[in-house]
């Protein structure tokens, strides 16, 4: 199909609200296409064929992206048709677009490797999926499809059990329902979302979002239990004995600290404590919310990937003075583009190669300044290929009257301690079909990965929502043939 | 899933008693666990402690005092019949159960209902167990209770002064609370101590226990959000080491507690949960809710 095609070299961009006018409200930064914007965005792309399109072979999830991108120009004349086949190219591959087409790392992955870059702007992939998805959602065209999918489900009488409502498990969840299986979902926390909803702040993904995303999984059937802690409420064992498999997306949810002096000074939040405050006990409307939070005059951020940038972003929302320390170089700062570029329009200092070593507190033991070492980088390179930095032994000092630690997590050690699961370095091991030591039981996302992203945590939740289906046709079949 | 207030009453002064239909928390409860519970959809997650439970009925006993904000909207807003938003749990280890041979179990204010399972389940196993009670006149809870479940329950009450304001008070009370853990310690001899209740309470009386070279375990309540490891807010210093007291207690060793950090961590929001309380009577007493 060898249209020719007119080459567009610049990128149609997506509006976004001013730097002075977002920092004083937690509304959504960036504002999406209109159809008309969309549009024009989508004739840029050159619809490399499929076996070859290289934008495809960098998605962790494989969305056939020419092939949606396509629907928006071939039926420009019927902008509702052009989004409900869009949508309908995306969901085989994605069930939740408006949260990828947000939070994806695209430079990383689909659009680094866009043809388009040779001669111009690489084309606006993320954007043009979140348009897709939030035009969808608006018309309710996503429903629609949703209740054409719904009839078609044919019931197979088994059951799954998944552990933690984040991407990974939502996305399992979701799979599983389509394929005919009865899923419960048992969550610990009182609202379903995982990071989406504790972590990612409203700026960057509204929660209403999120919650029509978990919305239409309970229209395909899902149960949700909130409130309930695996480990604690239910253990993993009697789950096997009610369920025909178990999936664990459970996520890295428990906080990395700094083994300094001081770390438990007031004053000192990781960042899921700050970010769980504001985001989901919505902290900044206090007190009409009663959640406290307490932000200072001075806040540094330690860390340099997206939880570090939320964190910083959310508290220069307070009007505090941020600034960002990282003990590396900007070359290693492992943040989303576009989330670098915001945190440093909205007025946030970057401070490199410094490495908190002590904090400092007042005589009413809350925090005043952190002490840092001056770091410098060697040319030789680590194992995930970053340059080893070693200590200079020369010292400075930043006032801070908040802190906040954004420097890693690990899994969640409830989940770990199940007898039998085997775990190393503090990660679910599991084979190449998802499942873990205990027959049955799969596991995916940041829980087997550690830290990692939102598309890896949804592509392991289809890929295990594949290999239970295949294990659970086994054992009916077994069963039938018994 | 409903969490119906099956039952509330008022049984002391600020102590409100709630029971609740919450079959997953029944069904699994140990003595020393707590529960995450909201209220109310702008509310906030506070940790309390199943006192009582059936597990074939599905229910648990939470018994609150009357602190602050949350605390205050539960007893003014809430009615039997009404539902609890979220009872997320059970929460934290349970205590530990042994034979520790004769056990002082104590209870400042409130802190003794979280005793009551504890010291009952002890007594049970064969442990010989005085419970103290130290609180203000009109705040009396679980005496009955207590009396049937454990070898001896001391109660010691104290006078709120109307003429002291309240932290001169709740000074009488640790002064009354040390003074009758010395009597106690001086007259028998006790295998173990436990202890529930504020921090600065609790490190009172750990001075007198020290002093006595008895082993003492502390149920630690710092500020919790999550309940179950993922935000840190929990964190003490346990033998030099930072614990979170959701995942790791909430029950430690009262000789590796770091106390000034516990306290000074406790007292990180007053001025805010203040605003929110006095908001909060301002808004009631204009009628508006
Ligand atoms: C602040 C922040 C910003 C981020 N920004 C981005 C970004 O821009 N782009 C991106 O791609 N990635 C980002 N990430 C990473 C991404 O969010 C994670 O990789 C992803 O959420 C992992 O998904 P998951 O389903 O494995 O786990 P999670 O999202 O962590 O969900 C796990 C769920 O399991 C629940 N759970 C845990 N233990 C239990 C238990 N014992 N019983 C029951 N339930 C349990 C938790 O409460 C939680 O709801 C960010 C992470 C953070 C913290
Ligand atoms: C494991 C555990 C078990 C508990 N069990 C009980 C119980 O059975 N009955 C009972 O009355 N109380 C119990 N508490 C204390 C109870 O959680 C607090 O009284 C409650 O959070 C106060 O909320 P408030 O809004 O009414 O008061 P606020 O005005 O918010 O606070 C008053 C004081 O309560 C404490 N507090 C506030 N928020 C929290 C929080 N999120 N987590 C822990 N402490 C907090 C602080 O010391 C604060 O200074 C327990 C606490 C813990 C940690
Ligand atoms: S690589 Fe770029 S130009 Fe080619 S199909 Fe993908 S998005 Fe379009
Ligand atoms: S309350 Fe969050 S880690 Fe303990």
């Amino acid at each position: 199909m060898a249209v020719k095609r007119k080459i567009i070299k610049e990128r149609v961009p997506t509006p976004e609200m001013p730097a002075e006018e977002r920092i004083k409200s937690f509304a959504e930064v960036n504002l999406g296409y209109t159809f008309e914007l969309a549009v024009k965005e989508a004739e840029r792309c050159l619809q490399c064929p499929y076996n070859y399109a290289p934008c495809i072979k960098g998605c962790p999830v494989h969305i056939d992206i020419p092939g949606f991108i396509s629907k928006l120009v071939q039926y420009r004349d019927d902008p509702d048709k052009a989004v409900k086949e869009a949508l309908n190219v995306i969901w085989a591959c994605n069930s939740l677009p408006a949260t990828t087409g947000r939070v994806c790392p695209q430079e990383d992955q689909c659009e680094m490797n866009c043809v388009m870059g040779r001669v111009g702007d690489k084309i606006n992939i993320g954007k043009l999926e979140r348009f897709v998805a939030d035009y969808a959602r608006e018309k309710g065209i996503d429903e629609e499809l949703l209740f054409e999918i719904i009839p078609k489900i044919e019931k197979k009488g088994q059951s799954v059990a998944i552990i933690g409502a984040g991407p990974a498990g939502l996305t399992a969840a979701g799979e599983l329902a389509k394929l005919g299986y009865d899923v419960t979902i048992y969550e610990a926390l009182h609202e379903a979302g995982g990071v989406l909803m504790y972590g990612i702040p409203e700026f960057r993904l509204p929660k209403s979002i999120v919650e029509s995303e978990i919305d239409k999984l309970r229209k395909l059937g899902v149960k949700i239990l909130t409130d309930h802690i695996v480990g604690k409420t239910v253990t993993i064992e009697e789950l096997l004995q009610e369920y025909d498999a178990v999936f664990i997306g459970s996520g890295a949810g428990t906080p990395r600290l700094i083994n300094a002096p001081g770390i438990n000074l007031n004053g000192i939040y990781t960042a899921n404590e700050f970010l769980t405050r504001v985001n989901l006990m919505k902290a900044y409307l206090f007190p009409e919310y009663d959640t406290p939070v307490k932000v200072g005059k001075k806040v540094v951020v330690i860390g340099a990937g997206n939880t570090a940038m939320d964190a910083a972003r959310s508290a220069r929302r307070f009007g505090a003075e941020v600034t960002i320390a990282y003990r590396r170089g900007p070359e290693d700062v492992s943040a989303r583009v576009e989330e670098v570029h915001h945190a440093k329009e909205e007025g946030i200092k970057f401070e490199f190669y410094i490495n908190p070593v002590e904090f400092i507190g007042d005589e009413n033991g809350k925090i005043k300044a952190v002490k840092f070492e001056k770091m410098k980088a060697l040319d030789e390179r680590d194992s995930r290929g970053k340059r080893k930095i070693v200590g200079t032994g020369e010292y400075v000092t930043l006032e801070a009257d908040t802190v906040i630690i954004a420097i890693g997590k690990h899994p969640n050690r409830l989940i770990v301690n199940t007898p039998g699961l085997k775990v190393e370095r503090g990660k679910i091991v599991v084979d190449e079909n998802l499942m873990t030591s205990i027959p049955g039981v799969f596991a995916g996302g940041d829980a087997i990965r550690g830290e990692a992203t939102v598309i890896l945590a949804m592509g392991d939740g289809r890929m295990a929502a594949k290999a239970i289906h295949e294990y659970l046709t086994k054992k009916r079949e077994e069963k039938e043939n018994a | 899933m409903s969490y119906k207030i099956l039952e509330k009453k008022e049984i002391a002064m600020r102590n409100i008693w709630y029971r609740i239909h919450a079959p997953h928390v029944a069904k699994k409860v140990q003595p020393g666990q707590f529960v995450i519970v909201r209220a109310f959809k702008n509310g906030e997650r506070i940790p309390l402690t199943p006192v009582m439970w059936d597990r074939d009925e599905g229910w648990i006993v939470l018994i609150t005092f009357i602190r602050g904000r949350t605390t205050m909207r539960m007893a003014s807003e809430l009615k039997e019949g009404d539902e609890l938003l979220n009872v997320a749990g059970p929460l934290g280890n349970p205590a530990e159960m042994e034979k520790f041979g004769k056990v002082l179990a104590i209870g400042a204010y409130t802190g003794i209902v979280e005793v009551y399972p504890i010291a009952r389940a002890w007594q049970e196993l064969g442990n010989d167990v005085t419970t103290l009670h130290v609180t203000f006149e009109p705040m009396v809870v679980l005496k009955d209770e207590l009396e049937e479940a454990v070898g001896r329950h001391v109660l010691e009450t104290v006078p709120i002064d109307p003429n002291l304001d309240f932290p001169t008070n709740m000074k009488n009370v640790t002064k009354r609370l040390t003074e009758k853990v010395r009597e106690l310690l001086e007259k028998e001899e006790y295998d173990m101590v436990f202890m529930v209740g504020p921090a600065g309470d609790q490190r009172a009386v750990f001075n007198v226990v020290k002093e006595f070279g008895i082993p003492m375990k502390s149920d630690l309540h710092p500020i919790m959000v999550d309940g179950t490891g993922m935000c840190g807010a929990c964190r003490v210093t346990v033998g030099g080491e930072v614990k979170f007291a959701c995942i790791d207690g909430p029950e430690f060793d009262a000789y590796q507690v770091n106390w000034d950090e516990l306290i000074a961590r406790s007292g990180y929001y007053t001025d805010m949960e203040q605003r929110a309380m006095q908001e909060y009577m301002k808004a009631l007493q204009g009628g508006e809710q």
